[in-house]
């Protein structure tokens, strides 16, 4: 499939199936009643898929060099320990991107 | 439009919103740094982000490209990765509810992570619905523009952001903000650790696919751990 092409059909499926989830309960099923089990289970997406999405960023993969990196390990603990109890994005931010650089500036490092 | 831009509630909103603007603004900047590398055009890019408004699915959507998946792959990832908006749409249904169905189609469009902390945060204080979504459609509106803003920069700024800021970090650090308030409870802690160990013990399987795998094993983990939980707490 030619590049650009594939780059649209991706731009104009996931764009519309992502306007279709947020849109799901507010328009579609605004007046169904949702199964007891779904309700329940949907709890825990954003808690199950943020974790998948977000660990190997800061791991990496097993097998590879880079594998676990101290410094992204322990700036992460101290962004997550921030957003716990600030529930803030620029103070998690902040704390996050200050301690991986002391870290790195510390161990004379980019990783 | 000149109307809903004077309008105090929509200001309101849009000024509210800006620290979290700021806030993403490395993610928005990798977004764009990604795009460029996937080897998109500008306007690929700027389509992208304008539709698709989504910083997990942009990620992944330009790291399969750039990897070569078929397009069956990257929209089942991109699909799974976004269905968190249907829990923040479910979420926001009650309060939307009172308004026009022309309301409701726009403001969906505009449901992100942070435009949902923000309209929780405001409905909850006990606005009035009108005037809620009109706050909501400052808030969303004011991200949507930031966000391309940034993509954009980011597209053409890419090979001038030196490698040792490690910018691309700003991206998990802005998904902790988001999940790490959540873990309160112990099924939520058990969906995120099963989930976690999942990730990366799958992650031998191609194409991302270890992403899909450890969310599904994450959620039904949480299930089984809140219907544990209930029947210890029966007792």
């Amino acid at each position: 499939m030619d590049g650009t092409l594939k780059l649209w059909s991706v731009v104009a499926i996931v764009g519309l199936l992502n306007y279709v989830s947020r849109l799901s309960f507010i328009a579609l099923f605004a007046r169904r009643r949702v199964p007891p089990l779904a309700v329940r289970a949907f709890r825990y997406v954003p808690a199950a898929m943020l974790t998948a999405l977000v660990l190997p960023m800061i791991v990496g993969t097993p097998g590879d060099a880079a594998f676990a990196p101290a410094p992204k390990i322990v700036a992460a603990a101290v962004a997550g320990i921030v957003a716990f109890f600030t529930h803030n994005t620029l103070k998690t931010l902040g704390a996050g991107m200050l301690t991986l650089w002391a870290l790195q500036a510390a161990l004379g490092t980019i990783g | 439009m000149r109307r809903i831009a004077s309008d105090p509630d929509f200001r309101e909103g849009f000024a509210e919103m800006v620290p979290a603007c700021v806030a993403m603004a490395p993610f928005g900047l990798v977004c764009g740094v990604g795009a460029a590398a996937a080897g998109a055009s500008v306007w690929g890019a700027i389509g992208l982000s304008a539709i698709v408004f989504s910083g997990a699915a942009q990620i992944l959507a330009v790291q399969l490209l750039a990897a070569g998946a078929p397009l069956a792959v990257i929209v089942a990832t991109c699909f799974v990765a976004g269905l968190r908006f249907v829990i923040y749409s479910a979420a926001m249904a009650p309060y939307l509810r009172p308004l026009p169905a022309r309301w409701q189609q726009g403001l969906a469009f505009l449901l992100t992570d942070q435009a949902f902390a923000a309209a929780v945060r405001r409905f909850d204080a006990g606005a009035d619905p009108h005037a809620g979504g009109r706050h909501f459609l400052g808030g969303g509106f004011a991200l949507w523009l930031f966000w391309q803003a940034t993509n954009v920069a980011g597209y053409f700024l890419g090979n001038v952001i030196p490698a040792s800021w490690s910018l691309d970090f700003a991206v998990p650090l802005c998904f902790i903000a988001l999940v790490a308030p959540h873990f309160r409870t112990s099924p939520t802690i058990a969906a995120a650790v099963v989930a976690g160990i999942a990730v990366v013990a799958l992650s031998g399987l191609p194409m991302r696919l270890n992403l899909i795998a450890a969310g599904v094993i994450g959620i039904v983990a949480g299930t089984l751990a809140d219907f544990t939980r209930e029947r210890w707490t029966a007792r």
